[in-house]
């Protein structure tokens, strides 16, 4: 069975790792050893074009809720990213600063951004989609975003 | 597979950087996913394609495609025949310009009008031949 | 090394021409910048795709010359399809080192490049002459 769900469009292959929870806003999460792991989505690495800067809250900030803790910026766009927890940054991915291109080869495995301690995730979890809702979803985002795919 | 992802045709360019003709299938192929085709249309990477990217050769093997070649050496053709499966069409530039005297000092950098209207003309046949190979 | 008329070395200046990103044409642009302007006696460009067609001529200019390799976005293919053809690789510039020197820059269009495309291809010809001086010195 495929670790993924997936689907084509155009030319493209998108794909949504099962097991993980999701935000609206195209981010990951993975819950490991009482910790959170966090990163881009498929479609977000896509839609954003090849990252070339990448700015994180640093380890031992306080991050919050649906607020910004960080970007990822390319030639194409720049993205605010919002924590889908509250609590404390304990881990950056210190990979990125050298090899930002990480996050659109590898954004489920070695693009990942950062790891937080949540003070109270059980709260969080309760807006986080599940991992076939988000498939969903952005199933419905490539309907009405295609221009975002491919530069026309 | 959806029925509007059954409907495009995959555009794979020469990269044609020696010559001005490249840089004609080029823009015209840039016009037809843009402007004209949008919908109906992907363009493939030539290079990407050639280093073996996986989009790229699947999307090229499992749908149709139309190969723009600068060139008599028609690269673009060649490697889709090679790594996909035979283009449903292929056009080369200097097939159509030839008769309308192809300017032979033209910038390959960056086109004038006159490779400019040529360009348009290209992306017109282009359009033409997405359109015939989606009727069968 | 290939020799020019008046026996002056030359490199080979190899961009990607990724035609999906506004990278790909600022790889390109940088290319002809050298090519035709800044070093257009000492370097030279040819179809990348004519190596992997495996067109004579080319294989035998990039393996008996030194070249440099100019990719729009990280898979490389420029550099790739070089190496696989045998090239002499020298060196490889990529554009989002330009783009991290030049942050300001927002390239959008592909088919024709807009002013930060165009400021970009300089920024980064600028290097690629750079490079191509050092190279000639090594001989």
């Amino acid at each position: 069975m495929s670790e993924y769900f997936q689907t084509v469009f155009d030319k493209f292959e998108l794909r949504v790792r099962k097991g993980f929870y999701y935000t609206k806003d195209d981010l990951w999460v993975s819950v490991e050893n009482g910790k959170v792991r966090v990163g881009v989505s498929d479609y977000l690495q896509k839609t954003s074009g090849d990252v070339a800067f990448i700015e994180i809250a640093k380890p031992g900030s306080t991050v919050e809720k649906g607020r910004e803790f960080g970007t990822i910026e390319s030639a194409k766009t720049t993205v605010a990213l919002l924590s889908p927890v509250s609590g404390k940054v304990d881990e950056t991915n210190g990979e990125l600063a050298g090899k930002p291109e990480l996050v659109n080869s590898d954004p489920y495995g070695k693009g990942w951004l950062v790891v937080i301690t949540a003070r109270n995730f059980e709260d969080d979890r309760t807006s986080m989609l599940s991992d076939e809702d988000y498939y969903k979803l952005m199933l419905e985002k490539l309907q009405s975003e295609r221009g975002k795919l491919e530069s026309r | 597979m959806t029925d509007s992802q059954e409907k495009k045709v995959g555009i794979i360019s020469c990269s044609g950087e020696e010559c001005v003709e490249g840089t004609i299938s080029r823009v015209a192929t840039r016009l037809v996913l843009g402007k004209l085709r949008p919908d109906q249309t992907v363009t493939i990477c030539l290079p990407l394609f050639l280093a073996g990217g996986r989009e790229e050769r699947e999307f090229a093997r499992d749908y149709l495609t139309i190969t723009v070649d600068g060139c008599d050496k028609m690269c673009a053709k060649i490697a889709t025949e090679r790594y996909s499966g035979k283009p449903a069409s292929s056009i080369l530039v200097t097939d159509i310009t030839k008769n309308s005297q192809c300017p032979k000092l033209s910038s390959r950098r960056k086109l004038n009008d006159e490779t400019l209207t040529i360009a348009r003309k290209i992306a017109d046949k282009i359009a033409e031949e997405v359109d015939k190979v989606l009727k069968h | 090394m290939n020799m020019n008329t008046s026996g002056q070395k030359k490199v080979i200046v190899i961009p990607c021409s990724g035609i999906g990103k506004a990278f790909g044409s600022i790889s390109r642009d940088a290319t002809y910048e050298v090519t035709e302007n800044l070093r257009r006696d000492t370097t030279q460009t040819i179809c990348l795709a004519l190596l992997v067609s495996g067109d004579k001529k080319s294989l035998q200019l990039v393996r008996n010359n030194k070249c440099i390799t100019v990719d729009g976005c990280p898979l490389q293919c420029a550099e790739k399809n070089v190496k696989l053809a045998g090239g002499n690789l020298a060196d490889s510039l990529r554009v989002v080192d330009a783009y991290k020197e030049n942050r300001q820059l927002k390239p959008r269009s592909v088919t024709f490049l807009d002013p930060d495309g165009q400021q970009m291809a300089l920024a980064l010809a600028g290097k690629i002459a750079k490079k191509v001086d050092d190279l000639l010195e090594e001989h």
